[in-house]
């Protein structure tokens, strides 16, 4: 199971650098995109390990699910995507085959039961998008792709060193960085070592999942990649890095230092979540608008788990919730752009007669995005909130509760003014097809049933927090 | 000897802290790829044949050799002037330099009863040179000058892994992936300006992007 999910796309994406076909691409996308969502579901009541280095457990599956679920949509809204005939053939292959690789690498992180080894594919993530985010080749996208590997390649420097000062903690007759080796044996590390290796690992990793201050690739990356490849960066890739941090507080939890780790979460936390109510409340590009609400919304994760108790069980909510809800509206940003050619708010106004379900799907995300219920964010943050209160921090309780608030007013204005103001420029026409609605539709229903907390989710969700 | 070894290696962070020429960087560059080389080669016995050639050929053939060389071509053939270009004056650049290298040698300080098997002054240099890296990146324009910060960074985690060559070898081969980075980016300056996207490769000019 775990074997076909890493090979395939290796062996898609050579036969289509081999074949160089338009109906093969997209055949390919959604073809690992079928086996990638069956592998999952099979995957999560039979729990298997492969070559003892990849393996999957309580804590991951829910990530790889969200991958799968995320891919499958992004695979449905590239037939239309993939089928623009501007677009050179050379172009529509290496689309193809970075997007089938960057899922790979996503895939093999996710899977990973060794720390070097989730090192080595985190890595590859940022290769492997890099040429996606380059897509369109323009002068902006090269400064965003120049700064994401540039920034991104000093975050996973410094995650190295957090594993080699990890590993140096180690006493002699221990020498192994699987993590259920790590976690067996948490004796065996030097606590010293651990509290040091730790804020570089989180810095690290931090880094790629766009936890202020180290988050400034993530605006950029994420408004000039073509919109399938924002929704994939902003819902699957931020979730992976999170996942290694959270595979490492564990550890340092299990070594009786979780002070350490509450405290620098909830530090990283609030500073994110600042950060995107400052840049949230001034945007002017709704793509880059949709980045900073990425950062907001890894804040609050990063919060989730600082908060602990609860606080874990809504978090991995709330990144469910988050990656769908965020990987609708960028979907539906795609279309907005192809409508409008313009990627500032002031240009995009009146969708809502212009095109009313891209309309619809943009307000129904945004309210889900926010916590509107029935939606599930509104139970996560509540419960955030709830664990915030319960550990006594009165205090954060009502920053958490007024840097909602403003970055509800700063995104909300912008959402209004672009579905119901007036058309102002001349737009495009054309119609667009049927494929590039339906994703972000299943997406919201996925969305609208995870609200009521159905016992699969919760089973799911109750396995993941006491995993970690 | 290792010793002597690691002290170069320190100094050469003085010389590139007090340079205003390019190529006095990438000079200083290869010793400490050849610096790194010599260190590999002592621990020549403890690692498998394989693994000691492979790290020979990454030390010597990579750090010392090859990339030098390929910056060398990069500045000519993209006619980067050969001036740094750093926000601040030499003095004080190399008055920081001094006090990472205090803030190494105190973190080796704090932590001489947990290291085991470690020298003091290889892991504070480590530590100095990791800092310096990211020093370079944040006071010089240009953004070969940045990729050149970066390969220090790299160094200086090459040489921090080199502690654990005895015990987990693994360490050492899996750092060497972060060379993907520094060629990914060096490619990048090179076709960059052939392409000429960006007209001016300097980070004055990444502006354009912003909020």
């Amino acid at each position: 199971m775990i074997a076909s999910l890493l090979i395939a796309p290796l062996v898609l994406s050579a036969g289509l650098l081999l074949a160089r076909s338009w109906t093969l691409n997209r055949l390919a996308l959604l073809m690992y995109a079928i086996l990638h969502l069956s592998c999952s579901f099979r995957l999560y009541g039979n729990p298997e390990s492969f070559l003892a280095y990849f393996q999957t457990d309580h804590l991951n599956i829910l990530f790889l699910f969200v991958v799968s679920i995320l891919f499958a949509g992004i695979a449905i809204y590239c037939q239309d995507f993939l089928s623009d005939e501007t677009m050179a053939l050379k172009a529509n292959t290496y689309f193809t085959v970075g997007l089938l690789l960057f899922v790979f690498s996503l895939t093999g992180a996710t899977l990973s039961s060794h720390l070097g080894l989730f090192w080595v594919f985190m890595e590859a993530t940022t290769l492997s998008s890099a040429p996606l985010v380059y897509f369109y080749g323009t002068r902006s996208t090269m400064e965003a792709t120049w700064k994401y590997i540039f920034i991104c390649s000093i975050g996973i420097s410094l995650a190295f060193v957090g594993i080699i000062l990890l590993s140096m903690g180690e006493t002699r007759n221990f020498d192994s960085l699987f993590f259920h080796d790590l976690y067996a044996h948490v004796g065996q590390v030097m606590p010293f070592w651990l509290k040091i290796a730790f804020p570089f690992l989180l810095i690290g990793f931090g880094t790629k999942m766009g936890l202020a201050p180290v988050h400034a690739w993530l605006p950029d990356a994420h408004s000039e990649a073509p919109s399938p490849v924002s929704a994939l960066l902003s819902g699957a890739l931020l979730n992976t890095a999170f996942l290694g941090i959270l595979r490492v507080t564990k550890l340092i939890n299990l070594a009786q230092l979780g002070r350490i780790t509450s405290l620098l979460f909830l530090w990283v936390g609030f500073l994110s979540l600042f950060v995107g109510a400052v840049f949230l409340l001034r945007n002017k590009n709704y793509k880059r608008m949709l980045a900073y609400s990425s950062i907001e919304n890894m804040g609050i994760l990063a919060i989730g788990i600082g908060a602990g108790g609860l606080g874990v069980w809504a978090a991995m909510l709330h990144l469910f919730a988050h990656s769908l809800s965020k990987a609708s509206l960028f979907l539906t940003s795609g279309n907005i752009l192809k409508i409008y050619q313009s990627k500032h708010i002031e240009d995009a106004k009146g969708l809502l007669e212009k095109d009313p379900r891209s309309g619809w799907i943009w307000i129904l995300s945004f309210f889900s995005l926010m916590g509107f219920p029935p939606f599930p964010i509104f139970l996560s943050k509540f419960f955030i909130l709830m664990a915030l209160w319960q550990k006594g921090y009165a205090i954060l309780a009502l920053l958490f509760i007024v840097l909602v608030i403003v970055i509800l007013y700063g995104m909300g204005r912008s959402i209004l003014v672009m579905s119901l103001g007036e058309i102002e420029r001349p737009v495009v026409t054309q119609k667009l097809p049927g494929l590039v609605y339906w994703p972000q539709i299943i997406f919201l229903l996925l969305l609208f049933g995870a609200g009521f907390l159905p016992p699969v989710l919760c089973q799911l969700l109750d396995q993941t927090a006491s995993a970690f | 000897m290792i010793n002597l070894i690691i002290i170069l290696f320190g100094l050469s962070l003085l010389y590139i802290s007090a340079i205003s020429r390019l190529e006095g960087y990438i000079k200083a560059l290869a010793f400490q790829g050849f610096l790194l080389t010599i260190l590999v080669l002592n621990s020549f016995g403890h690692l498998n044949p394989w693994n000691f050639a492979f790290l020979i050929l990454e030390t010597l053939g990579f750090k010392a050799i090859i990339i030098p060389q390929f910056l060398m071509r990069t500045i000519r053939e993209n006619e980067i002037s050969r001036e740094t270009e750093p926000y601040i004056s030499h003095f004080y650049s190399l008055l920081f330099t001094s006090l990472i290298f205090a803030l190494g040698f105190f973190l080796a300080y704090w932590a001489r009863e947990h290291v085991a098997g470690l020298g003091h002054l290889h892991f504070g240099i480590s530590i100095s040179t990791i800092v310096f890296g990211l020093f370079i990146i944040l006071t010089r324009k240009k953004l070969i000058t940045h990729t050149m910060g970066f390969m220090i960074v790299e160094n200086g985690i090459f040489l921090l892994s080199l502690s654990k060559v005895h015990e987990m070898p693994m360490i050492v081969n899996t750092g060497v992936l972060l060379d993907i980075f520094l060629v990914v980016l060096l490619l990048g300056i090179f076709i960059n300006k052939i392409e000429s996207t960006i007209e001016n490769p300097d980070v004055d000019r990444l502006t354009y992007l912003k909020d």
